[in-house]
């Protein structure tokens, strides 16, 4: 065993009201900088539609991920060999029409156009040419499904849908949608940090936080090709590339990142996660129908005293343990299996995970009222809007069991929930669903309180992040203390 | 030791030092019979050398004239040399002999004269040339010119009709298929002729399709292979000079060459060629390229766009 500690994350859909202040909040702090204004390493993506890049779930074309090779991992953008052959044409590599060109408004012309007849307009200019633009694409230019339908009945986790199914989703009575909010999953098998022919990907050994090192990246921009969910961007500025780094100075100093700490809906949870980084590339290679279990089998229970043992072996301080005992997300992966990763068949083990969303019940207009097509009090969870497939292809590899099962469980707790506070539910009919969604009383009561009622303290709980006693495995802290400040960030040195 | 001495001093008659170096020398009995016998050696060195000179001046002749000039013998690429200290005063000989060049561009109406009989050939300033040896050359070939029959009067060649073996002979000579026996380097490298292929070949010579009437003719040709004069040819022909039967090809081939007229199909054939294989290989190059690349990322987004404008907002 070899047990590591990763700031893990949740996000609960079903509480997303896609109101973009998390995009926002990270943009002002990260991606406001030349170069980068096309970059969100936050977005909110509306579901079903092609998401930010344009499609990029669509793996035969952007190829990003690991695939099964002769019974091995492979990257499908890149490898040893072909990573050479490509340096300098890397085909895999979406460029920034795929994105969206970033654009400002020419404001001076409100103050400055000449007298006329038509009030001025601010005409759109391009941030990256300064010529004038005809907006065509944003990052979230299908948001609320709005524009042309084009883009939702582009979505590839359409796959597999019956064309009945389809046409539901989109006619105009029955529309449907839900919020998808994306971050750098931080995963376990990162793509980005093996395609990288100069090694300026890592992720850190104390919390997973996958970064670029801005040293050393030297622009190959393999990682752009490789990261299957399309969170590393190219800044054209300074030539590198650049990615979500989970605010790791706010994480440091014990403050939730920027995107969860603005989050209205509270619908982010971070917490830390042990998993045992032995069997990552076993896990990884894993059928497909056998990934999700693999990947919760990989995270290890912080109470299991062997867990513990062998934790304080490899070096995780007992402030991390402490944490990953109290952590939202191992509970809401791991003891209630609500919460699942997205697209694990890209085999990157995210580290990021999303609690399915309820949806409206499929009713029908008779053109006086709507009609539900259930009598009960929350409809059958295969009668959602949403088809269940749809949910499978994003968050089970294609398969909708896990996914039934999460419902199934929330769907529960509403029962007894509505049954215990309003009475109007039998409450023998409640507990009879709690249980066949195998739930028991004290779990629902936990889901209630960590879904509704959680404190900041509950949602995000960060470890103190002993950065006092980082510097001990590079260098001697008394050298360290005496160069500080004398260069602030590298001290002094012979040589050139 | 002492004769050791002075014969270093026999081989640099016009050394200076020989003046200076005794006088440094501290005058005794011994020294004083010493200084006569060294002068008496060095005049008896004199004598040897000037007649030694004239010998020299024709060693010289033979080396770098002969290939232009003949002596009695008729014009060759330059004039025939019979008499020519009668023909203009010695004066201007010499300083046309120690730079042509100059004489040319100074537009002396004398030299350009020369020149357009010669037909534009101008002659060239011979390496290792001074004022004394253009003196030597002026006499001996004035002694020369006295004679009946020079040693430099050439032999005029017969008639010659060369054989299309002596023509093909040449050919390959020319453009290296066949290696000179000397060693020296195929004319292809630096030299063009229009039947060689096309234009191919090097530029860092004249071109050659008309040289033959250029050098006006067989004999001018062959003396002028026999030992190149200009400076180029000279530095590498002179230690691998071409064999007799070699000039004898080449000056075949160069007059077939020059007498060739009409369209000439072999240019035609090469730069028909260079331009096919241009664009053969540019399509190689893309089919195999769209082979390499052919399943590369394109646009996702582009069509979507085209798709929605197409179908609007419906």
């Amino acid at each position: 065993m070899n047990i590591r500690s990763q700031m893990s994350m949740v996000f609960h859909l079903d509480k997303c009201i896609g109101c973009h202040t998390c995009s926002i909040a990270c943009k002002n702090i990260w991606t406001d900088r030349k170069g980068t204004e096309y970059m969100w390493f936050n977005n909110v993506e509306t579901k079903p539609g092609t998401g930010y890049p344009t499609k990029w779930e669509d793996q035969t074309s952007y190829r990003g991920g690991w695939e099964m090779h002769k019974g091995k991992l492979r990257l499908k953008s890149t490898g040893r060999g072909r990573i050479i052959a490509n340096i300098f044409h890397n085909p895999s590599l979406p460029s920034m029409d795929d994105y969206y060109e970033p654009w400002t408004y020419d404001y001076q012309n409100l103050f400055n156009a000449p007298e006329g007849d038509d009030q001025p307009t601010a005409k759109p200019i391009s941030m990256v040419t300064g010529e004038y633009i005809d907006i065509e694409a944003g990052p979230n230019w299908d948001d609320d499904l709005g524009g042309s339908p084009v883009y939702g009945q582009n979505d590839p986790n359409l796959e597999g849908l019956t064309e009945e199914q389809k046409q539901q989703l989109f006619a105009i009575q029955r529309l449907v949608f839900f919020y998808f909010p994306r971050i750098c999953n931080h995963c376990t098998n990162p793509a980005c940090v093996a395609s990288c022919p100069s090694g300026a990907l890592y992720k850190r050994g104390e919390d997973g936080i996958v970064l670029i090192d801005q040293n050393r990246c030297r622009g190959w921009r393999s990682c752009v090709a490789a990261c299957p969910y399309k969170k590393t961007y190219f800044n054209w500025s300074t030539g590198k590339s650049e990615k979500c780094l989970l605010c790791f100075p706010r994480v440091e100093t014990g403050q939730a990142p920027a995107c969860f700490h603005s989050c209205v809906g509270r619908i982010r949870y971070l917490g830390v996660v042990l998993y045992d980084a032995e069997r990552i590339e076993e896990v990884a290679a894993l059928p497909r129908e056998e990934l999700i279990d693999g990947h919760r089998s990989l995270i290890l229970d912080p109470n299991n005293p062997l867990v513990i043992e062998e934790a304080m072996k490899a070096g995780i301080p007992e402030s991390t343990l402490k944490a990953a005992r109290q952590s939202p997300v191992y509970r809401f992966v791991k003891e209630w299996k609500l919460a699942l990763p997205p697209h694990i068949e890209y085999r990157t083990l995210p580290m990021l995970f999303y609690v399915p969303p309820m949806s409206a019940v499929t009713a029908s207009y008779d053109g006086k009222v709507v009609n539900g097509t259930s009598e009960e009090f929350f409809h059958d969870i295969n009668d959602s809007r949403v088809p269940m497939q749809f949910l499978g292809n994003l968050f089970g590899a294609g398969y909708t069991g896990k996914i039934e099962y999460a419902m199934r469980k929330q769907k529960a707790v509403r029962w007894y929930r509505r049954a215990l506070t309003v009475g109007d539910i039998d409450m023998e009919t409640a507990k009879r669903i709690l249980h066949e969604a195998d739930c028991s009383i004290e779990e629902a009561e936990a889901i209630y309180r960590l879904t509704s009622l959680c404190t900041a303290e509950e949602r995000f709980v960060i470890p103190p992040a002993h950065r006092e006693t980082a510097i001990e495995a590079l260098q001697d802290p008394m050298t360290r203390k005496q160069e500080v400040g004398f260069g602030f960030m590298s001290g002094p040195r012979r040589g050139m | 030791m002492k004769n050791k001495r002075l014969k270093h001093y026999d081989k640099d008659p016009n050394s200076r030092y020989c003046g200076s170096l005794f006088k440094k020398k501290p005058v005794s009995r011994y020294a004083r019979s010493l200084n006569a016998a060294a002068i008496s050696v060095v005049l008896l060195a004199f004598a040897l050398v000037s007649s030694a000179h004239g010998q020299e001046a024709a060693e010289f002749f033979r080396k770098n004239c002969t290939s232009c000039h003949w002596i009695g013998g008729g014009r060759l690429i330059g004039p025939d040399l019979k008499n020519v200290t009668s023909r203009k005063d010695r004066d201007w000989l010499v300083r046309f002999i120690l730079d042509p060049k100059a004489m040319f561009d100074a537009r002396d109406p004398y030299a350009l004269k020369l020149k357009a009989e010669a037909k534009g050939v101008m002659m060239v300033k011979v390496p290792g040339i001074n004022a004394k040896m253009a003196n030597a050359l002026l006499d001996l070939i004035e002694a020369e010119s006295r004679l009946d029959s020079s040693q430099f009067a050439g032999k005029a060649a017969a008639v010659i009709t060369y054989t299309k073996e002596d023509i093909d002979a040449g050919r390959k000579i020319f453009s290296g298929k066949t290696k000179l026996k000397n060693n020296g380097r195929a004319c292809i490298s630096c030299h063009t002729v229009n039947t060689s292929g096309g234009s191919l070949g090097g530029r860092l010579g004249p071109e050659l399709t008309t040289v033959f009437t250029r050098l006006q003719g067989h004999n001018a040709l062959t003396a002028w292979l026999s030992a190149p004069p200009t400076p180029t040819m000279r530095s590498v022909f002179q230690a691998r000079p071409l064999e007799e039967d070699e000039i004898k090809s080449l000056v075949a081939y160069f007059e077939s060459a020059g007498s060739e007229t009409g369209y000439n199909y072999d240019t035609f054939i090469v730069w028909m060629s260079v331009i096919l294989c241009g664009l053969g290989g540019s399509v190689v190059g893309m089919v195999l390229f769209s082979g390499i690349w052919g399943n590369r990322f394109r646009a996702v987004r582009r069509p979507l766009v085209k798709v929605s404008k197409l179908r609007g907002t419906s």
